[in-house]
């Protein structure tokens, strides 16, 4: 029996104001329950628009989203609830503290005080934020503030979660914390939806992948059938390479 | 409750962390209502000086004396003293010793030869056979007359200002007499009662309309004036923070974030709204304090502000709900905050120029006056003036308040407008 598709995209269409070309050209996507599904390509492939949509920023010009069986366009709250966002920029309040951040955006996902605090402080001492909790985000630096900016989205535990570029701009260190973390909410049942550019933390980390590339998708499966049909490559990089070109991008 | 009670804490955290901010809402209008009132003081004290001091006799205590005086004592222009029982000698010595500007001497039977002459003249418009309409008396003939001395170093402009005044008052008594006196008439002859015309001085209007230097505006003194202008002008600078506090959620990603968030963007909209309220509310409290008990101890009047505390409450909704969403407006406008906080105080500034907060519009050209009505910020500080100093209803500031709020929801729906920018 197959496994019970939790994410359903069909046909996604949409072109940005004053723009020539489609951001993303009818594409389709299923991703399953449980997977980490990457959803890959180059620069301007359409990831983040991708991911807007999909979280309900963004109206596609046409096509469908289903999150759990709910269509994102009739019910967007419903799926709202669900979903955790990660997105590709800091969306913090450089004013606040990191703990300020926290109980900010766990309230706003109508946690209550005690379970932030409880849920935060695991986060902060997971990601070694826990000395710097009451220094503002300001001070901190581009990785600590990547690693507050994963946990501001993941605060309520949700069903399933979006990240958009989570590991750009980060030292090594960081980014195995947050793949660590991110394998581990995985396993206890969060369906994980990312994107990157770069292959080879893709080819390791996620169960299922679509490579895409002018809004439209070039091929997907797991990583290793990715590689068995491109026998002459020897990694997903040289996949990536020979599916999207080697012209430099935006 | 919760998500909103989270998003004033939020924003007030935010707000208390920007020091300039907080300077520029509390420290600046303190500062500047301060400065402002003791440097225009001794100014407005000349306005206020420029009432002419005028000593007056009058013998004549029948209608057209006491028209006189008290047309005379209404008059913002004029400080009337009157006098009895002088020597004329000694009265065209207090004027020649500059105690008092101008001398009138208002002659006994004034009234009754004013009367007499137009009993005469209504006689002569009668064929003689319908014989003697009126019993003269011998007293009263003659012309009415009024005595004006003059200081002379007095400009002729306010030699204008006061005949204009006393001839103004002078036709109004005569029509008001030839009324009479055709009543009298018309019973005598025709049986027929006129009602006495309460609204006589109605049609003969006590306009203030004088030769020369007169205007019907009122003048508040220092205080009256930089108390509200300052204390809008400051709330008017909640734009700043307003704005760039909105910019930078958008820049962050923020605002989007909260959008991701179900029914987190309406409540976080909201809570932003009602702090930058309640600080503008705070605003006006702390410059009204500052009126009231702070300037006396410069030596400076205490703020007089009315007895309509609800007319007072009010209209500082009414401001603070311009203010605060003009902020947004600008937030939702400007795409950076540099832009938000450029145009942001240099429109503030512009609108407090019109608006008559530096330069009272009473000060104004006419000219002027008319552009003073296009700001926010002028229809605020008349709607406090109009308390302050006219004590006036609900009712007559509602004019005020409803453009206010009608502007206030033209921010708003502007805002509304742009906020849908980038969402496509
Ligand atoms: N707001 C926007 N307005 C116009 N064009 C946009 C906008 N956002 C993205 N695009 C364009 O849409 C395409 C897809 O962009 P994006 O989804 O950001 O790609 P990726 O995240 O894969 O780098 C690109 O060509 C990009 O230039
Ligand atoms: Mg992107």
């Amino acid at each position: 029996m197959e496994e019970k598709a939790i994410i359903v995209i069909q046909d996604l269409l949409k072109r940005y104001k004053n723009t020539a070309k489609n951001a993303l050209d009818s594409l389709n996507l299923k991703v399953k329950q449980g997977d980490i599904y990457g959803l890959l390509g180059p620069n301007g492939a359409g990831k983040t628009s991708t991911i807007s949509m999909l979280c309900g920023l963004l109206p596609p010009d046409s096509g469908e989203i289903i999150i759990n069986g709910t269509n994102l366009r009739s019910k967007p709250d419903k799926v709202k609830a669900m979903i955790g966002v990660v997105p590709q920029e800091i969306a913090l309040f450089e004013d606040l503290t990191a703990k300020e951040n926290l109980m900010f955006f766990g309230r706003m996902h109508g946690l209550k005080k005690d379970e932030i605090n409880r849920r935060g402080n695991d986060l902060l001492e997971k990601f070694s934020l826990t000395e710097k909790s009451n220094k503002r985000v300001k001070t901190f630096s581009g990785g600590m503030k990547r690693r507050l900016n994963l946990m501001v989205g993941i605060i309520h535990g949700p069903e399933i979660l979006f990240l958009d570029e989570p590991s750009v701009g980060i030292d090594v260190q960081s980014k195995n914390v947050i793949i660590e973390y991110l394998k581990e909410i995985n396993r206890s049942g969060t369906t994980i939806i990312y994107t990157s550019h770069l292959m080879e933390e893709a080819e390791k980390f996620c169960t299922e992948i679509s490579i895409i590339d002018f809004g439209r998708e070039i091929t997907k499966g797991k990583p290793s059938e990715l590689l068995e049909n491109n026998k002459d490559c020897e990694n997903l990089e040289d996949v990536f390479l020979k599916l999207t070109g080697r012209n430099v991008r935006e | 409750m919760n998500k909103l009670k989270a998003v004033i804490v939020k924003e007030i955290l935010i707000l208390s962390r920007d020091r300039a901010g907080m300077a520029m809402l509390f420290v600046m209008p303190v500062f500047l209502v301060l400065v402002m009132t003791l440097l225009q003081d001794s100014t407005f004290k000349q306005l206020d000086e420029k009432q002419l001091p005028v000593l007056i006799i009058n013998h004549d205590a029948d209608t057209f004396g006491l028209k006189i005086l008290e047309g005379l004592k209404s008059s913002k222009f004029f400080k009337i003293t009157e006098v009895e029982n002088i020597d004329k000698q000694d009265f065209v010595q207090k004027i020649e010793k500059g105690e008092y500007l101008i001398g009138i001497i208002i002659n006994e039977d004034a009234t009754r030869r004013i009367r007499q002459s137009i009993q005469l003249n209504i006689q002569q418009q009668f064929p003689e056979e319908v014989g003697q309409l009126f019993e003269y008396e011998d007293n009263a003939s003659g012309q009415a007359r009024v005595e004006i001395i003059f200081d002379p170093i007095l400009k002729s402009s306010y030699k204008q200002s006061i005949l204009g005044s006393l001839k103004h008052f002078s036709a109004m008594v005569e029509a008001r007499l030839m009324f009479e006196i055709y009543s009298g008439l018309f019973k005598d002859l025709l049986s027929i009662e006129l009602k006495p015309t309460s609204s006589f001085d109605d049609i003969v209007n006590f306009d203030e309309k004088y030769a020369s230097s007169g205007t019907n505006k009122i003048i508040p003194n220092s205080v009256q004036h930089n108390v509200p202008a300052w204390t809008i002008f400051a709330m008017f600078f909640i734009v700043i923070p307003l704005a760039s506090n909105i910019i930078k959620e958008r820049h962050s990603g923020v605002s989007a974030r909260l959008l991701t968030i179900a029914g987190s963007k309406l409540i976080s909209n909201l809570g932003k709204g009602m702090t930058y309220f309640v600080v503008g509310f705070i605003q006006a409290i702390l410059m009204l304090f500052i009126g009231l008990f702070i300037l006396p101890l410069f030596g400076l009047p205490s703020l007089q502000i009315g007895g309509n505390g609800l007319a007072l409450l009010v209209v500082t909704i009414a401001v603070v709900m311009a203010a605060t969403t003009y902020g947004i407006a600008i937030g939702n406008i400007a795409t950076t905050e540099q832009q938000s906080s450029i145009f942001g105080s240099i429109s503030v500034v512009i609108l407090a120029a019109i608006g008559g907060v530096w330069v009272p519009s009473f000060m104004m050209s006419d000219l002027m006056l008319n552009l003073s009505k296009i700001s926010p910020l002028n229809w605020g500080l008349n709607a406090y003036y109009d308390i302050f100093l006219r004590n006036s209803g609900l009712i007559d500031l509602l004019p005020n308040i409803a453009l206010l709020l009608g502007f206030s929801f033209v921010c708003l729906f502007v805002s509304f407008l742009y906020s849908k920018r980038g969402l496509n």
